[in-house]
Parts: C-alpha cells; structure tokens; sequence
C-alpha cells in the first residue's frame, strides 16, 4: 500500500496541471457514494477528491440548461435551480449522501425518475473531461440538440473512474412538476409485475413505477407516482389506482406527510446496509417475476437473507444479501447465471470486505471487453485511473 | 451539374479494392458484388448532392456475417469503405472514398423480433424508420424519433447521425431509443452492445457509437424503444407580426412548464414557399407562424392547450388556427415538413443550414442573420425547430448570376459559425460529415478533437471506416462544394426535407 495523497483542486487548470506533474496511479472520487462498485481500487498513489471542484458556472433559466464543475452535489444543484421552478429530472437514492454531478455521472446511477425522463446519460449535453495526462478534452455544448462530434459524455456513463475525470458537466433541466401524488399498495413480486406491465401498456404515464420487499417474506409495496398540473395528477391517480386494482393491488394515495418518508425508505432499499452485499441487476422489465422468485429461492436455500427493490416498469432490481461469506458469493453467483443467461446484466456493487476477497464484481467480460481495453488504452494508456475497477476484464497487473 | 470531384490523396488503392472485388465474389452472388461504372453512379452522393464522388466497388451484404467478411477483405487489403441506408443525409456522411468501397445496408430490412410487453423491437439496419412504427401502429406503439425523411431513410442511417426529428424537444434522439446493437468493427470483428437490461457494466459503447457518423463500426442489427401513443394530442397554427413575437411565444410556452411535443416557427419566406407546394393553409400574409403540437395524457394535454392558447394571445398573435383532427394535422405537418423542398417554388438555388443556437438567443440571431443576408445580397427564408434553438436557415441565390452561388456558401457557412459563437453548435441533427468537417474547428479546440480520435482509433487503428469524414483535414477544407441539387425522392415527393 502506497502512501496516499489526496487532492482537492478547485479548477479543471489544476486538475490538468496536478495530472500533468504527477505519474502515479489515481483514484478518483467525489462524495464517494459508489466507490465500491464493481472491481475495487486500491493502493493508489493519489486520490483526487471532486469535492472542492465545485460551482453552478451558469444557469440560463429561459434555455433550461445548466453547467456545473463536476464536484457540485446534485442536491446543490437542485437547489440553484428548484428556485427557478426547475429541476435536473434526476433522483438517485445517493442524492441524499451528497453524490455529486460527476460521480453520478462515472457511476451511471439513476433513481425512480428515469420512467419518465431517463438517467443522467440521457440528460447530459455537455462534458470537460480531464484525461489521465492531463489533456483537456470538450464534448457535446451548452443547446439540447446538437450532434457535432463524438458524444464523449456517452463514454464515460458508467466508465467508473476509468478513462477520465469528469470535471465539468452541462445538463438539460426540466420543470418542477406543480404537483406529484404518489399511490401506493401492498404488493408481492408478481402483483408488482403485472401492475408494472399494465401501467406500461396504458396512457397514463406516470413518472415512476417502484416495488420494494418489507421484510423477509416475499410482501413488499409497490409505490406509483405521478406528475404535473393538479388537474392532470388527480385524473392520473385515478387512473394508477384502477390499473393497480387491475393487478388485484389496492392502491391509495399516500398521505403527503407521508411521502418524503415513503421515497426515503425506498432509496434505503436501494442503497442497503454496510453489511449487506448489493447487486444491481438489469433485466427485461417482464423478468421482475422471476427474477425475484429465483433470487428468494436462491437465498433461502443458501440460509442468506434476502432484500430486494425494483423500477419495476424498467426491469432494474437491487438485491441486497446478507451471511455467510461463502453462501453470499454462491447466491451472487447464482443470480448472475440467471440473469445473464436472459439476457440481463448484473454488478456487484457494495460489498463487505469479507464478502468483497471471495466475489466476482464484474462476471464474465462482454463481447466488447476487447474493444473496451482498447478504449482504455488510448485514453489511459499507463492504466493510472482506477487500477482494478474492470479487472479481470483487462487484464492488466494493477500498480 | 456542377458537381466538386474531391481531390485524389485520399483516393484508394484501385487495385487493391479489385483485389476485394475478388475475395467478395468468391462467396457472395455477383449480383452484390458491383463493379459496374453504370451501378456504381448511383451510389456517388447522398442528399448532399453537392459533393460526387464514384467509388471502386459497392457491396449489398444481407447479413451480419457477410458485413464482417466485407470489412475483413477490406481491413486485410487497407481499403477505405463508407457504409450507407437510404442515401438522405444532408452531410455528405454517405459520400463514397474515391476507388473505395460502399457497404450497402438496403438488404438488411428484416424486422426480427417484435416484444410488444416489454415495448422493444430489433431489426436490421435497412429498415426505414416508417416501416418500425407501421409495424407496431396495431398495436399502439411507435418509434419516436421522426426525421422528416422517415419514409424512406432507414434506422441504420438514424442510429449512424443521431438522427431527432420535428418532436425531439420531448422525446429526444435516436440515442435515447436504443437498447442494443450489433457492431461489425473495421477488422470485421462482430461485438454486442447492450442488452435486456438498461444497465450495462462499464463506459457505454453503445452511446458512443451512436451518432459517430460511420466512422467507428458499421450497425447490422439494432434494438429500438417503442413508445405507447399518447392518449391525446392536440395542434394549433398561431400567427404573429414578427419573428421575435413569435420567439416571445415560445419563451412564454417553456417558462409556464410546458414540454410541447412540437414547437416549429416558419418566417414569411418560408410560408410564401409551403404554400405555393403544398396549399396547407398557413396565412400568406403573416410575418411568422408558430405551429405547436402537446400529447400526453388527454386532461395534461386540455390544460396545456389552454394555456398555450392564452400565452400566443399574450404575445400579440394575430390569429390562431386549431387543427384537431388528425386531418387538419397532418395537413399542418405537410406544410412545415415540405419547406425545403418548397424553396424550388420561389428560388432557383438554395443552401440548407442547420445550427443550434440556445432559446434565448433567437431574436438577436434572426437580426442578425437579417444583416448578414442584406449584406450579402440575398434572401434567407427561416424555418426552425424553436422549442430547442435548432435553425434551418434556407439561403436562396441563383447560380446564373455571376459570384452568387459563392456568396451563398459564404453566407450560409457564416450562419452556421454565428451559432457556434452564440453558444449553439454546427450541426443540431444533419450531421458533420463531409459538409461541416472544417467548422469543427469553430466548436472544438485541437485537444478536443484530438482526444475524439483516440476514441476512433480504439474502433478504427487504419482509419478505414468512412475517412474523411468528421475531422477537418485539408483535403476537404481547401475545397467548395457545388450548389444544393434536390435529391431525386425529393424533387419527386417522396421525401421531404426539414
């Protein structure tokens, strides 16, 4: 283990600059909320640390777009903006523990929202990245539409602290909903499935459609919210509500003063416990049935408790798993296998150290990991940034 | 014509493309494998029809392994290739390399599969964008994207610029409509990205590549996101007595919350052209019109509605027009999607332009684009997507008289480059392609583009993949294009031009 130096620059000039004069490997970091995903970084000679690299550099109220330095929270942008009656149509489970725009961005995470108006990859325009040799590099701009050059942004979504610091992130913004009702009911796997489905099918649009366990049985909630003018929202929960019924799901509008509540104990779910082990798995959104029935079942044979939480209408789950080391990393396993084998995909995010020494993170590489390792040897060509985190899918020795 | 012959340095090696002439015929029908300088003419341009260039051989596989053995002859014997759809872009992205080879995707054009639960259809690149949404109209669902040429341009070509449309303001790109593809890789190997899941581990390949221009790999399979159609949608013409008032609407509509499906300005010009073509019932007399379209749940879309009505009458306009059945719709949409086509009506000749510019800058843009054109001696007529800023000024100039073809470039390239210094961009969705590869430099800086390279050399170490393209190099910067031709399905009505 290397000595660690962090740093905390405040401008993309001394980003460059600190990447210029220095050779060692590097981890990147901003408030540090998904610093254990996949393979994990360690003994890295420097940390550089986002969390003074800090500012909404613009805000064009009447263009609905915002820049921002990359190591701004998205709490605090909301904020800038929320007073402008606007919002970055983002809502992460993170949000809360201060993640920040470029750390969301490297991550790929999203919340409940993406329904309706997609995750950050979708609402990024524009990007400054700093790359491990300190080149400064632009992509994208300041207007919505614009498709002049590569869509650099697009790279790094989900790139982990691999390939680049994000130092500067441009967004499109929308409205503030004027008013949200949020419908909820008592839902297992396969209610929330077919509820989830017949929302898709129908005109009603809702902004969010999520499913979480409440305790160890398979019971769990489902939670339906929708967005917009008074008028439309009262119309719009009547409808969930009928769907919901539809699902043999008695769903009722929850009370607002219970609904900050209601969202915060679902980010929980998706977030989970420093003693659980948490795997994000994607599917089909018609998987959520048996995704969840063969993860249970997997768990409880294994004696491993089970969690789980899901976008249901966007077929994305996060398993939470807790046990014996070994019984966790066979349930991981057998997830995985399930999964990939319909297709899905599945990372390992947080991780107990015990748990972390026996797990595969990463899975088997894609048929594009040739293609990746060749991306990550033009960008970062000595490997400095976040050796470890797509190995073994490298193959590279980290430093 | 006056078609421009690009110069030759980048002209491929003759004999080696006949050398993959040769391998080709070994396994491929002769029929596909064209050599013959009749057929080979018909490949020389895209809706640029500008720029001519006859490539050595063309090539029509029809599936995903024939793709891969074409680009492996061509990576084995270093010959550069352009894949190409439809042949509708408007920048050159499908201009063949001199002597080198075309990748044909008009035979790859079955639908594969088709999930109506989970709203995701995958499809080879040859299907036009039309046809996905006719496959699936049944049954309430579409394909988002709607680029003006979408009856005949093909979802290979949307996925290779990104391709937007008339109601991108809300739905977005071609980029947020695709789950998965297939990739052939200049070496011809075959890669998958994307999948089932939204999320994929590690930096999202597939968001880089679409959008790329053909210059990274070519597309052979893709999975596309449908959407339900919305439960009510609801059109209206509002008249004004000045651009700027009109802008001042389209401030008001954003500011109030609203997301149209559609927000579409035409100036005087632009109007006096549509209506000569196509009769659609926009007032003649009317400085600009704004047409904007809500869909959405039908009690959003009422209320709305509403409210757009009351701020266009807020703005000063001069008369509003409903257009709400789907007859009286689609006659709206005629209208404004025939206008470049329409500008034959009352012009000779005339350069397409497509710059961004941010919302707010709208009104200083228009006076200057005003001041430029006065200076230049001609008349630019405006038609835009204004909801994002994305412009589509038509400069119009007679290539008969002395000096005014060149004077209309200029005017046309200056347009584009304000925009960039208004804070927009080049190009909003017709792409950079061999049109616009020298403003690059307006936009990005050296570094920028050096690091965008890093990114095509990862995919494309010999730079074989549609050269030339994109990336400014002297070659193409020290040369002039001709003047704007109407592509053939254009001057014959089959497609329209936005």
């Amino acid at each position: 283990m290397n000595a660690q130096v962090v740093e905390r620059p405040t401008s993309v000039e001394e980003v460059s600059q600190l990447l210029r004069d220095t050779d060692g490997t590097v981890l990147l970091r901003g408030a540090g909320t998904a610093l254990s995903w996949g393979g994990r970084v360690a003994g890295t000679d420097l940390t550089v640390d986002t969390r003074d690299l800090t500012g909404v550099l613009d805000h064009t109220a009447a263009d609905m777009t915002a820049s921002v330095r990359a190591g701004t929270t998205l709490a605090e942008l909301q904020a800038a903006v929320g007073e402008h009656g606007q919002w970055l149509a983002l809502d992460p489970p993170t949000e809360g523990a201060g993640a920040t725009l470029g750390g969301l961005l490297a991550a790929g995470d999203s919340g409940p929202s993406r329904l309706r108006h997609g995750n950050l990859r979708d609402l990024v325009i524009g990007v400054t990245l700093v790359l491990p040799d300190g080149t400064v590099a632009h992509s994208g701009g300041h207007v919505i539409k614009n498709v002049a050059g590569y869509d650099l942004a697009k790279l790094v979504h989900g790139s982990m602290g691999s390939l680049a610091l994000v130092a500067e992130v441009v967004v499109r913004l929308h409205p503030r909903p004027a008013e949200s009702v949020t419908t909820v009911g008592d839902a297992d796997a396969d209610q929330a499935a077919d509820a989830a489905a017949r929302l898709t099918a129908s005109t009603l649009e809702p902004t969010a459609v999520e499913w979480f366990t409440t305790g160890d049985a398979a019971a769990g909630r489902l939670v339906v919210r929708s967005d917009g003018s008074p008028v439309a929202v009262a119309v719009a929960a009547a409808g969930v509500e009928a769907v919901l019924g539809q699902a043999g799901v008695g769903g009722s509008t929850c009370p607002p003063e219970e609904v900050p509540v209601l969202w915060d104990e679902l980010a929980r779910a998706v977030v989970g416990e420093q003693d659980e082990t948490v795997v994000r798995v994607a599917t089909l959104p018609s998987d959520l049935a048996v995704t969840a029935a063969h993860a249970r079942r997997t768990a409880e044979a294994a004696g491993v408790r089970f969690r789980m939480a899901s976008s249901a209408a966007l077929g994305l789950h996060t398993l939470r798993l807790a046990g014996a080391p070994a019984a966790v990393v066979a349930v991981v396993d057998g997830i995985r296998g399930h999964a990939l084998a319909r297709g899905g995909s599945v990372l390992v995010r947080h991780r107990p150290d015990d748990v972390d020494s026996l797990v595969d993170a990463l899975g088997p590489p894609p048929s594009s990991v040739a293609l990746l390792r060749r991306v990550s040897d033009q960008f970062d060509p000595t490997g400095r940034f976040a050796p470890g985190r797509f190995e073994p899918w490298y193959g590279r020795t980290p430093a | 014509m006056m078609a421009t012959m690009l110069s030759e340095d980048r002209r491929a090696d003759a004999s080696a493309t006949e050398r993959v002439a040769e391998r080709l015929r070994r396994v491929l029908p002769a029929e596909r494998v064209v050599t013959d300088i009749g057929r080979l003419r018909t490949y020389e341009c895209d809706g640029l029809t500008g720029y001519r260039v006859v490539p050595g051989l063309v090539v029509l596989p029809e599936t995903t392994e024939e793709v891969a053995t074409v680009l492996r002859a061509c990576h084995h014997e270093e010959v550069p290739f352009v894949a190409r759809g439809a042949g509708t872009g408007l920048s050159g992205g499908a201009l063949p390399v001199a002597d080198g080879v075309v990748v044909s995707l008009a035979r790859m054009r079955k639908v594969l599969t088709v999930d109506l639960v989970n709203q995701r259809m995958t499809v080879e690149p040859g299907v036009t964008n039309a046809d996905i949404s006719r496959a699936v109209a049944a049954d309430g669902l579409y394909f988002a994207p709607d680029p003006s040429s979408q009856t005949v341009c093909t979802i290979g070509g949307n996925v290779a610029e990104n391709s937007g449309g008339a109601h991108c303001l809300k739905y977005g790109f071609t980029t947020n409509h695709v789950y998965a593809m297939t990739l052939v890789l200049p070496d011809g190997s075959v890669v998958e990205v994307g999948g089932n899941g939204l999320d994929q581990v590690g930096p999202d390949v597939r968001g880089a590549v679409i959008g790329s221009e053909g210059t990274l790999a070519v597309v052979t399979r893709i999975t596309v996101r449908l959407l339900r159609r919305p439960e009510a949608v609801r059109t209206l013409v509002a008249d004004f007595d000045s651009a700027e008032a009109a802008g001042g609407a389209v401030s008001g509509i954003i500011a109030a919350g609203i997301i149209p499906a559609a927000v579409e300005m035409l100036d005087r010009l632009a109007i006096q052209a549509c209506e000569q073509a196509v009769n659609a019932g926009y007032s003649l007399d009317t400085a600009a019109a704004l047409v904007v379209e809500l869909d959405g749940p039908q009690a959003e879309v009422d209320e709305g509605f509403a409210q757009v009505e009351e701020i266009c009458r807020s703005a000063g306009t001069t008369k509003i027009t409903v257009a709400d059945d789907p007859a009286a719709r689609a006659r709206v949409w005629k209208g404004r999607k025939a206008a470049f086509a329409a500008m034959g009506r009352i012009s000779p000749d005339y350069f397409v332009q497509d710059g961004v510019i941010p919302r707010t800058r709208l009104g200083e843009v228009l006076a200057r684009i005003d001041e430029m054109a006065v200076e230049a001696g001609l008349r630019v007529a405006n038609v835009f997507h204004a909801g994002d800023g994305n412009l589509h000024p038509l400069v119009l100039y007679n290539s008969a008289v002395e000096g005014e073809s060149e004077r209309g470039e200029h005017l046309s390239t200056a347009i584009a480059e304000l925009c960039v210094e208004l804070g927009g961009s080049i190009t909003g969705e017709h792409g950079v392609g061999a049109d616009k590869a020298c403003s690059m430099s307006k936009m990005f800086s050296e570094d920028d583009m050096a690091v965008m390279k890093r990114l095509r050399t990862a995919f494309d170490p010999t730079g074989i993949s549609n050269p030339g393209k994109l990336f400014p190099t002297p070659r193409l910067c020290g040369e002039k294009p001709g003047k704007y031709v109407a592509h053939p399905l254009e001057a014959d009505g089959t497609i329209e031009r936005m």
